[in-house]
């Protein structure tokens, strides 16, 4: 099946000459004596799926929702078309729309007059309801309860509801968390038609799988800062090393952990092996980053025959997202 | 004027839709107003009090007081001082009832006796004033009883049949009220007040909670429209819900409606708006979601007990008196009691619905400005 696809796209003007329809400059957060926002610029370009990743608590969620108005930033600003999140905010509402990360509807009320009611909320002029409703895979459910919805259909009734006035910019906040993968694919289809067309989309996300698939350009957040702002295939690239291998050491045998005296010994050996570039020791395994991986694979199997290191769990992959943001931050993405 | 009407038509379909809600705003009244007015029946509530005044001093007049005397159980009466403080006494509640022999009692008993007044054997001669609480309808009972049976006896002394002396009760001589009479209005107050305050609290913090109001705030929508829009569908909704249980109570149960059914739904809408902004106070100041229903039940909770709903507001203690008569549900209950049991007109209920009207503009203000999305 070849869904999700993401067909490579020129931008109209091109590259960092496009026209930004979002400006966000020095924009702060503070809750308490936490900054969990700190000071970060950005610009979104008309027509793309900008995607910020980052782990669960970067300020992913706080950042799109001081864009779109519904928290106040303690510093900065972000501007929507041209329009000031704070002194024009009724401007902005009209050109965006939004799926909040937390949110949930009338339970009782069906399909089509939720959509119906939402649609009553704008000036603007709105799409035809049914044919929305079907382009969102809802067409069998217009007269079904939301209650009776499933996490998909709700995801989807959500986008529904966010793009009834045809905004320009859609905010889509973890749109497919918690989804089973045959709904989070259906998903991404809709997102990347959306994008096709013309719409421009801000997408947030702790999958980086999800990043890669969608997003034009990511920008990887953490702790309230932006870590690194690219392309997918730019970010990947901009690893010096681009394949990993990776093993495990039985629990036991010399340097099974990190914190094993012997561990730094081991470290320092394992990183004159041919082409590694770069050793990490995370979740019980080593992993070796290469720009040469035949011979440092090579280079490893003759180094354990030698020590008599009994090496299990080995394969060696391309390097990903998720190494980037190791790289960057020394911490991994997923949850612990 | 498309989003007011789509978000009334939405809570109107919440409304219809969560079937349980509606089951039980509608039963629990009933049963309330079926048990409290069935069981409860005629049962007065203790013993009255109240004065009475002997302004002929005869030998008549004596006879009457020592039967009195004899319902003590029922009537406990002191010698009034002076007449004008025992009615205003009786205005405030703290005293029910006022009996006042007038003077010329006796001769007229005596000449009813001697057959000048034979012929007219039908309506007695001499009559007893009594000042009674339309409002207290269970002991103005009990004192009226209790006035006529010392009546009757004195009566019974003076000839056989015809009754000779009989009480005259002031103010509305049809009334007869019940405590069913009593208990209708007072139900349907607690329930206009529940309705309102703990439904608008409730409902709009847990649309807080679950983001649903950030979710409408992230579009064009207006509070006030927001507001409006709730307003219109609640007054739809908890007003005829208040107004279905007045009609059982009155067509079903047999409760008295003596006034004018345009000013009892004067008071229910006051009363139901009244308390909606209230509601919406107490959900704007709630800090956490979650806190709303237990404050609303805080605030609710003693007003049952203070405004006149289940008990007289006169048989609170006399300190309490000026937090009943300031607390809206007083003069809610106050209000449809009146109309229903007296037949006030509006020029005797007018203070009544002041102050529902001043409750309500003072609570819409200061709902619209603690109002929040999130
Ligand atoms: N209303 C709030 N009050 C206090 N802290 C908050 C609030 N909202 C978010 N935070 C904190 O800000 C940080 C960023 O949160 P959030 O923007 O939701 O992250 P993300 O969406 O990337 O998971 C977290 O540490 C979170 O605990
Ligand atoms: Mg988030």
């Amino acid at each position: 099946m070849e869904t999700a696809q993401k067909t490579e796209r020129q931008h109209p003007v091109g590259g960092s000459e496009a026209e930004a329809i979002i400006e966000v400059r020095g924009l702060t957060k503070r809750y308490g004596g936490d900054t969990v926002v700190k000071g970060i610029d950005f610009d979104v370009k008309r027509g793309e799926i900008f995607g910020l990743l980052g782990p669960n608590g970067a300020g992913k969620t706080t950042t799109m929702e001081m864009i779109e108005g519904l928290r106040r930033p303690d510093d900065g600003y972000a501007r929507v078309a041209g329009y000031d999140t704070r002194s024009q905010l009724a401007k902005v509402k009209e050109v965006i729309g939004v799926q909040l990360q937390a949110t949930s509807l009338f339970d009782l009320l069906t399909v089509r007059e939720i959509t119906r009611m939402y649609a009553s909320f704008y000036n603007t002029p709105t799409v035809p309801i049914e044919p929305l409703l079907e382009s969102m895979i809802l067409g069998d459910k217009l007269n079904g309860r939301v209650k009776h919805l499933s996490g998909g259909q709700k995801q989807r009734l959500a986008i529904a509801l966010a793009i009834v006035h045809s905004p320009q910019v859609v905010f889509l906040d973890e749109p497919t968390t918690g989804l089973d993968p045959q709904a989070r694919r259906t998903l991404w289809d809709i997102v990347l038609r959306l994008r096709d067309e013309g719409k421009t989309i801000v997408l947030s996300t702790h999958y980086m799988d999800e990043a890669r698939i969608l997003a034009d350009r990511i920008c990887l957040m953490d702790q309230g800062k932006i870590v690194a702002l690219d392309t997918p295939a730019n970010l990947i690239s901009s690893l010096a090393s681009e394949s990993a291998i990776e093993f495990r050491l039985p629990a036991g045998d010399h340097a099974a952990g990190a914190d094993h005296p012997s561990a730094e010994r081991l470290a320092e050996r394992l990183e004159t092996i041919d082409g590694v570039r770069r050793i990490e020791f995370r979740k019980e395994s080593w992993v070796l980053y290469t720009d040469a991986l035949q011979r440092s694979l090579t280079g490893l199997i003759a180094f354990a025959e030698q020590e008599g290191l009994a090496l299990t769990d080995l394969q060696t992959r391309t390097a990903t997202l998720e190494d980037v943001f190791i790289q960057m931050t020394g911490r991994s993405l997923r949850e612990e | 004027m498309k989003p007011y009407i789509q978000l009334t038509l939405a809570q109107l379909r919440l409304f219809g839709r969560n079937r349980q809600v509606l089951f039980w705003t509608l039963f629990f009244p009933v049963v309330f107003i079926f048990m409290l007015g069935t069981f409860m029946g005629n049962g007065s509530g203790g013993a009255v009090e109240g004065y009475w005044i002997d302004e002929d001093g005869s030998e008549r007049s004596a006879q009457v007081l020592a039967a009195l005397e004899e319902q003590k159980a029922v009537l406990k009466l002191e010698q009034a001082k002076d007449r004008e403080a025992a009615l205003e006494e009786l205005r405030h509640g703290t005293k029910q009832v006022l009996i006042i022999i007038p003077a010329g009692f006796g001769d007229t008993v005596e000449a009813a006796v001697t057959g000048q007044h034979s012929g007219v054997s039908d309506s007695p001669a001499g009559s007893l004033t009594v000042y009674y609480d339309q409002t207290q309808a269970s002991k103005s009972m009990s004192a009226l009883n209790a006035a006529a049976q010392a009546a009757d006896e004195v009566s019974k002394a003076v000839v056989e049949y015809s009754p000779v002396v009989a009480v005259e009760p002031v103010g509305v001589q049809s009334l007869n009220l019940t405590f069913l009479d009593f208990i209708v209005p007072g139900i349907v107050a607690m329930m206009i007040m529940s309705n309102n305050l703990n439904g608008v609290a409730g409902q709009i913090a847990s649309w807080r909670e679950r983001g649903i109001l950030r979710r409408m705030q992230s579009t064009p929508l207006r509070p006030s429209t927001f507001i409006a829009a709730q307003i219109t569908a609640r007054l739809l909704m908890n007003g005829s819900q208040a107004l279905i249980v007045l009609l059982l109570g009155i067509f079903v149960f047999g409760a008295q409606m003596n006034g004018s059914w345009l000013l009892l739904l004067g008071f229910v809408l006051l009363g139901t708006l009244a308390f909606m902004a209230i509601g919406f106070i107490i959900a704007g100041l709630a800090r956490t979601p979650e806190s709303a229903g237990p404050i609303a039940g805080f605030v609710s909770f003693p007003l049952l007990f203070l405004g006149g709903i289940f008990f007289p507001v006169s048989d609170m203690p006399a300190f309490m008196q000026p937090i009943v008569k300031a607390i809206p549900i007083t003069h809610l209950s106050t209000g449809l009691r009146q109309v229903m049991n007296v037949g006030a007109g509006i020029g005797e209920v007018w203070v009544e619905a002041l102050v529902l009207g001043g409750w309500l503009a003072a609570a819409f203000i200061a709902a619209s400005l603690v109002f929040k999305w999130e």
